[in-house]
C-alpha cells in the first residue's frame, strides 16, 4: 500500500475555478476515472475524474473552494507503488469523460415506479407465448444486422434472419439475400420432390416444420402416373379446399413422425347404462342429449394428467418434452369439404352439459364451414371417432406437433368371458396412435389400459 | 335501455397508441369502433402530456432566451406574463391538434364511442357512456387503456398537492413550488414553473435527477438547475406533508436535506401507473404482472386470442412514439398480418434546459449487462454552431458494440438534443458503425454534425478536436 496525491489537471490557462461539487470522501474506494470533484469556469462544468484506482484517504479541497493547476485534490492509498498514474491529457474530452458511480440505493416503490423513462422494453420472460412465425427482432451484437424493412419483409414470408447470410454492406443481410435464401429453399424442395413443403428453417432446427425432425429431405422417387383413361372412362374432380391444406399436413406428419398404433377393447356397457338413464332426465328436462364421445373426451383428460407425456410436445430440437398444462382436446369432424379439427378448449375444468353443448356447437359450425382459426387452434390431443360409420380398428395419423391421437371405432356387444361364463358386454374398441420418439410401447399399453380402466368405470374420474 | 353494436376491432382507449391501432385497421380494411372515456380523443399526451407540456415549456423558453440575449448586447426588459392567454394558446394548440384526429376519425369512417368501457366476454365490451350502455360485440380488440400518475397515499388531500395534470392546468404561480420526483416529468414542469417565477425545489430520492440517463449527461443540467433553483435535493425521501393554512410543510430526510421546507405547491411526479385496475382483464383472461401491466408477445397479443394490448399499459418506457408503433403492429397482427414490434431501441427526451436525450444502450446498462463497447464523445465547447448560439454546455456521446463495430447507444446534452437523437436511433436500426456516421457529409455549423464528430473521436478520425486516446471499456 502507497499514499499517492491526486492534484488539479492542467486547467488550460483557467485560473482560481470553483469547486461546485466533491463526489469523494475519505474511505470511499475510487477506480479509474471516476469523478472526483466537478470544476465550473465562467460558463462551463467539468468533472475531475481520478487518475488512479484506490481508495480516498483525504480529501484536501470544499465545495466554494477556489482551485488552479496541481493543487491537491486528495490523497489516496493505492495497492502497488508502481501503479501507473496517468495525469489527465489536454484533451477536451478528458474532463467530461467519467465514469458512472451510481450507488444502488434502495428503492421505496415510488422510485421504483419512476423509471417511466426506462429506455429498454419491460423483461419478456413472461409474455404470452409467440406465434410460430419468426418474429425477427434484430438483437444488439449479433453476427448479422437487417434493418427494420428487410426484418418486415422476412416475417411476411416467414422467413428467419438468423439462417440467412448477408451480403451487403459490412455482413448485413439486404433484401435480396432474404428473396434468395427463399429460392434456395424452393429449389432444394423441387429436387428433393417436397415442393409443397419447403423447409426455410433448414438451418435452425428451433423453426424446422416438424419439432425436431430436422429437415424435410426425403429423396423418394416419384410415384408414377398412368394414363388411366385408356383403360376406360375417368372423371376429374378438383380435391376441395380442405383436403388441399390438410393434404400436406397428413403428409408431413406421416412421415415426419414414427407412428406405433396401440389397440385396446373398452367395456362401456356400464358408462351406456348411465348415459341412458341421464339422457332419459335431460330429455324430461328439455336438455340436449349427451353423446358417448363426450364421455371419451372426460375419459382421455383423467389419463393424460395421469400420463403427462401423451398431452406434451417434442421441443424444437427434439431434445426435450414439453407437458402442457392444459387440456384442449382437438375432435376431428368429418365435413363434405373434409376433415377439420375444432378444439374443445380446458376441457378438464368443464362439465359434461357444458363439453356436449361446445361440441355440438363446434361440430355444427365446422359442417357449415364457419369454425374461426383460433377454435382450430391450440390442441394438445385429438381424437377421432369413426363410430357412427362403422369399423373395428384403425390408425390414425399423430395430428402434430401433439404427440398421441386416440381413434375410436363402433362399440358392439361381444361375449366376455368374466370367469365363470361368458356375458354379453358392449365394447368400444380404442386405437391410440403416439409418436415413438416422444413415447414409448410400455407407456402407450398403460396409457390404453387406463382409458378402457377409466370407461368401464366412469367413477374412476372422480379420483 | 341498451343497443348493442358489432364491429370487427374494438379499440379501448383513444391515445396515441389507441387511436394510431384504430386508424391502421381502418385503413386495412376494419370496421372499427375507438371507445374513449374522455371528451375527447388524443389520450394523455394530446390533453395533458406531451403537447401542452411543450406549449408551456416554448413560453419558458422564450423568456430564458430573452434573459440571455443580453450577453448579445440586447436587452430586453422582463416580460409580463398574462397566465389567462398563456392557457389559452396552451388550449388552442390541444384544441386544434384533437379537432383534427377527430377529422381524420370521420374520414376513415372509425366510429369514436364516448364511455367507460369494460370487457364482459372474451368478445364482448360493455360501454356506459352518457348516452346509456351500449354492447360492443367485436371480433378483434386492442386495450389502449394508458396510465395515470402515481399517487401517494400518505399524503393529504389538499388542492396545493398537484400531479402533472394539475400543474400543466396552471392553476397558480406558486412562490416557491416543491417538486417530487426528479424524472423527466417533475423536471419539465419545474422549468415551466422557474420561468414563470416560482422558486423550485426538487426532490430525487435517488443519487441523481433523471436516474436512467447517465451521469455525464445530467450533470450540466444539474449544476445549471443548482444555480438557479431554490435546491436540488438527491438521495432525499419526503416522509411527510402538513398542509397548514397559508403553506405546505414538507418534511425531508436526506443527508444533506433541511428537516423540512415550506412550499405553497408540490408536484408529485413519482411516475405513473397502468389504468388496468377494475376492467374485467382477469375476468377474461388477459393477463398482468405484479406491477399491473398487461402481458404481451412482439405481435403485441395477450393471453386471449384475438385480444391485443399496447402503449403504457403493456410496460414501460410509457412514451407516446412507443405506444404509436405498438399501435400500429396490433392493428396489422389483428388484421392477420405478420407485423412484429421488435425496435432496437427507443429514444427518451427530457425537454430541459439544456435538453437531454439518449437512445439504445446507456452506459450504466452496457456496464451491468457486461456489454463491451468503444465510447466517442464530442464536448460542444469544441462545436462552432454551438459557441455562436451560447449554448456550448452540451456533449453528444456515442457507443459503439467492440465486435461488430456497429452503434448501440447514443446520448446527448444540449439545445435540441431530442431532435438530434433521431439520427442515432436511425444509425442503430441501420447498424451504421462510427465509420458510416463519421463518413456521412454533415452539414456545418451544426448541432447535428456533433454526432459525426462522436463517431469521428471513436473512430480515432476527428480533427476537430484532439483524438481521444483509444480505451476500450468492457
Amino acid at each position: 500500500m502507497a499514499t499517492q496525491e491526486i492534484k488539479v489537471p492542467d486547467l488550460q490557462g483557467l485560473h482560481d475555478v470553483a469547486v461546485v461539487e466533491v463526489y469523494v470522501s475519505p474511505g470511499d474506494t475510487i477506480e479509474v476515472e471516476s469523478p472526483l470533484i466537478s470544476l465550473e469556469s465562467d460558463k462551463a462544468v467539468m468533472d475531475v475524474p481520478s487518475p488512479l484506482s484506490g481508495v480516498i484517504t483525504e480529501v484536501k479541497v470544499n465545495e466554494g473552494d477556489t482551485v488552479n493547476t496541481g493543487d491537491l485534490i486528495a490523497l489516496a492509498e493505492v495497492e502497488k507503488e508502481d501503479q501507473e498514474v496517468h495525469g489527465s491529457s489536454g484533451n477536451p474530452n478528458s474532463l467530461t469523460e467519467v465514469e458512472e458511480t451510481e450507488k444502488n440505493e434502495a428503492s421505496s416503490a415510488w422510485a421504483e415506479e419512476d423509471r417511466a423513462e426506462e429506455v429498454r422494453p419491460a423483461d419478456t420472460s413472461e409474455r404470452p407465448s409467440p406465434s410460430e412465425a419468426p418474429a425477427n427482432a434484430q438483437p444488439f451484437g449479433s453476427k448479422y444486422h437487417a434493418t427494420p424493412s428487410v426484418r418486415a419483409f422476412a416475417r411476411e414470408l416467414g422467413v428467419d434472419l438468423s439462417g440467412v447470410t448477408g451480403s451487403g454492406p459490412k455482413g448485413r443481410i439486404t433484401r435480396e439475400d432474404v428473396a434468395a435464401r427463399i429460392k434456395n429453399v424452393m429449389s432444394i424442395a423441387e429436387k428433393s420432390g417436397f415442393g409443397a413443403v419447403p423447409d426455410l428453417f433448414a438451418e435452425n432446427p428451433a423453426r424446422s416444420i416438424i419439432p425436431g425432425s430436422g429437415t424435410s429431405g426425403f429423396a423418394l422417387p416419384p410415384i408414377p402416373t398412368a394414363d388411366y383413361a385408356s383403360f376406360g372412362d375417368i372423371e376429374t374432380e378438383e380435391l376441395s379446399r380442405i383436403k388441399k391444406i390438410s393434404g400436406p399436413h397428413l403428409h408431413r406428419n406421416w412421415l415426419g413422425i414414427p407412428h406405433v398404433t396401440q389397440f385396446e377393447d373398452a367395456d362401456i356397457t356400464d358408462l351406456e347404462e348411465f348415459r341412458g338413464t341421464i339422457n332419459e332426465e335431460n330429455a324430461a328436462a328439455g336438455n340436449r342429449k349427451i353423446s358417448p364421445l363426450i364421455f371419451v373426451v372426460k375419459a382421455v383428460v383423467a389419463a393424460l394428467k395421469r400420463f403427462g407425456d401423451f398431452n406434451g410436445s417434442l421441443s424444437a430440437d427434439g431434445s426435450s418434452i414439453i407437458r402442457k398444462k392444459y387440456y384442449n382436446i382437438g375432435i376431428a369432424v368429418d365435413t363434405s369439404d373434409g376433415l377439420v379439427v375444432p378444439v374443445l378448449k380446458n376441457a378438464d375444468q368443464k362439465g359434461i352439459a357444458l363439453l356436449a353443448e361446445e361440441l355440438s356447437d363446434l361440430s355444427s359450425r365446422a359442417r357449415e364451414g364457419k369454425l374461426k382459426i383460433d377454435e382450430m387452434k391450440g390442441g394438445t390431443f385429438s381424437i377421432s371417432s369413426l363410430g357412427g360409420i362403422g369399423g373395428t380398428y384403425f390408425t390414425p395419423i399423430v395430428n402434430a406437433p401433439e404427440v398421441a391421437i386416440l381413434g375410436l371405432s363402433r362399440s358392439t356387444m361381444k361375449p366376455v368371458w368374466n370367469g365363470s361364463e361368458f356375458v354379453p358386454r358392449l365394447i368400444l374398441p380404442l386405437s391410440l396412435s403416439y409418436d415413438h420418439r416422444v413415447i414409448d410401447g410400455a407407456q402407450g399399453a398403460r396409457f390404453t389400459a387406463y382409458l378402457a380402466m377409466i370407461l368401464a368405470d366412469i367413477r374412476r374420474t372422480l379420483l | 335501455m341498451s343497443k348493442t353494436i358489432t364491429c370487427d376491432v374494438a379499440v379501448l382507449g383513444g391515445g396515441p397508441g389507441g387511436y394510431t391501432a384504430a386508424f391502421r385497421a381502418a385503413d386495412l380494411g376494419k370496421q372499427v369502433v375507438l371507445i374513449e372515456k374522455e371528451e375527447r380523443i388524443g389520450g394523455v399526451c394530446l390533453n395533458e402530456g406531451c403537447i401542452p407540456s411543450k406549449t408551456l415549456l416554448h413560453a419558458a423558453e422564450v423568456i430564458a432566451e430573452a434573459r440571455e440575449a443580453e450577453a448579445y448586447g440586447l436587452k430586453y426588459s422582463a416580460p409580463e406574463i398574462n397566465i389567462e392567454k398563456l392557457r389559452e394558446k396552451k388550449a388552442d394548440i390541444v384544441t386544434k391538434l384533437t379537432g383534427g384526429l377527430a377529422g381524420l376519425a370521420k374520414a376513415r369512417k372509425v366510429e369514436i364511442l364516448r364511455g367507460f368501457g369494460r370487457f364482459t366476454g372474451k368478445r364482448l365490451l360493455v360501454v356506459e357512456g352518457e348516452g346509456g350502455i351500449t354492447s360492443v360485440a367485436f371480433e378483434k380488440a386492442i386495450i389502449a387503456v394508458g396510465s395515470s400518475p402515481m399517487e401517494l397515499p400518505f399524503l393529504p388531500k389538499d388542492a396545493r398537492i398537484w400531479d402533472s395534470a394539475d400543474a400543466l392546468a396552471l392553476p397558480f404561480i406558486p412562490a416557491r413550488l416543491a417538486v417530487l420526483g426528479g424524472g423527466i416529468i417533475g423536471l419539465e414542469m419545474a422549468q415551466v414553473y422557474a420561468s414563470l417565477g416560482s422558486k423550485v425545489t426538487i426532490i430525487e430520492m435517488l443519487g441523481q435527477i433523471i436516474p436512467a440517463a447517465d451521469a455525464d449527461l445530467v450533470r450540466p443540467l444539474a449544476a445549471k438547475l443548482k444555480k438557479t433553483y431554490e435546491a436540488v435535493l438527491t438521495s432525499t425521501k419526503l416522509t411527510g406533508v402538513e398542509a397548514g393554512k397559508h403553506s405546505l410543510k414538507i418534511s425531508l430526510e436526506g443527508e444533506k436535506a433541511p428537516a423540512s421546507i415550506e412550499a405553497d405547491a408540490l408536484l408529485v411526479a413519482v411516475g405513473r401507473r397502468p389504468n388496468t385496475a377494475d376492467m374485467g382483464f382477469e375476468d377474461i383472461g388477459v393477463k398482468t404482472d405484479g406491477k399491473g401491466f398487461i402481458q404481451v408477445n412482439e405481435r403485441m397479443e395477450t393471453d386471449v386470442p384475438g385480444i391485443h394490448a399496447v402503449g403504457d399499459a403493456v410496460g414501460n418506457p410509457m412514451l407516446a412514439h412507443k405506444a404509436v408503433h405498438e399501435g400500429k403492429t396490433a392493428a396489422e397482427s389483428a388484421s392477420g398480418l405478420k407485423s412484429a414490434f421488435t425496435p432496437m431501441s427507443i429514444p427518451s427526451v427530457a425537454y430541459t434546459d439544456p435538453e437531454i436525450a439518449w437512445v439504445g444502450y446507456t452506459e450504466k446498462q452496457a456496464k451491468s449487462e457486461g456489454v463491451s463497447y468503444e465510447k466517442g464523445s464530442f464536448p460542444w465547447g469544441a462545436s462552432g454552431r454551438a459557441l455562436s448560439a451560447d449554448k456550448d454546455y452540451g456533449t453528444t456521446k456515442a457507443l459503439f458494440d467492440t465486435g461488430s463495430g456497429r452503434i448501440i447507444g447514443a446520448g446527448i446534452v444540449g439545445a435540441r438534443a431530442g431532435d438530434l437523437i433521431a439520427e442515432a436511433a436511425l444509425a442503430i436500426e441501420m447498424g451504421a458503425d462510427a465509420e458510416d456516421i463519421g463518413g456521412t457529409v454533415h452539414a456545418h455549423p451544426t448541432f447535428a454534425e456533433t454526432l459525426a464528430f462522436a463517431a469521428e473521436s471513436a473512430a480515432g478520425t476527428i480533427t476537430d478536436a484532439l483524438p481521444s486516446r483509444k480505451s476500450k471499456i468492457s
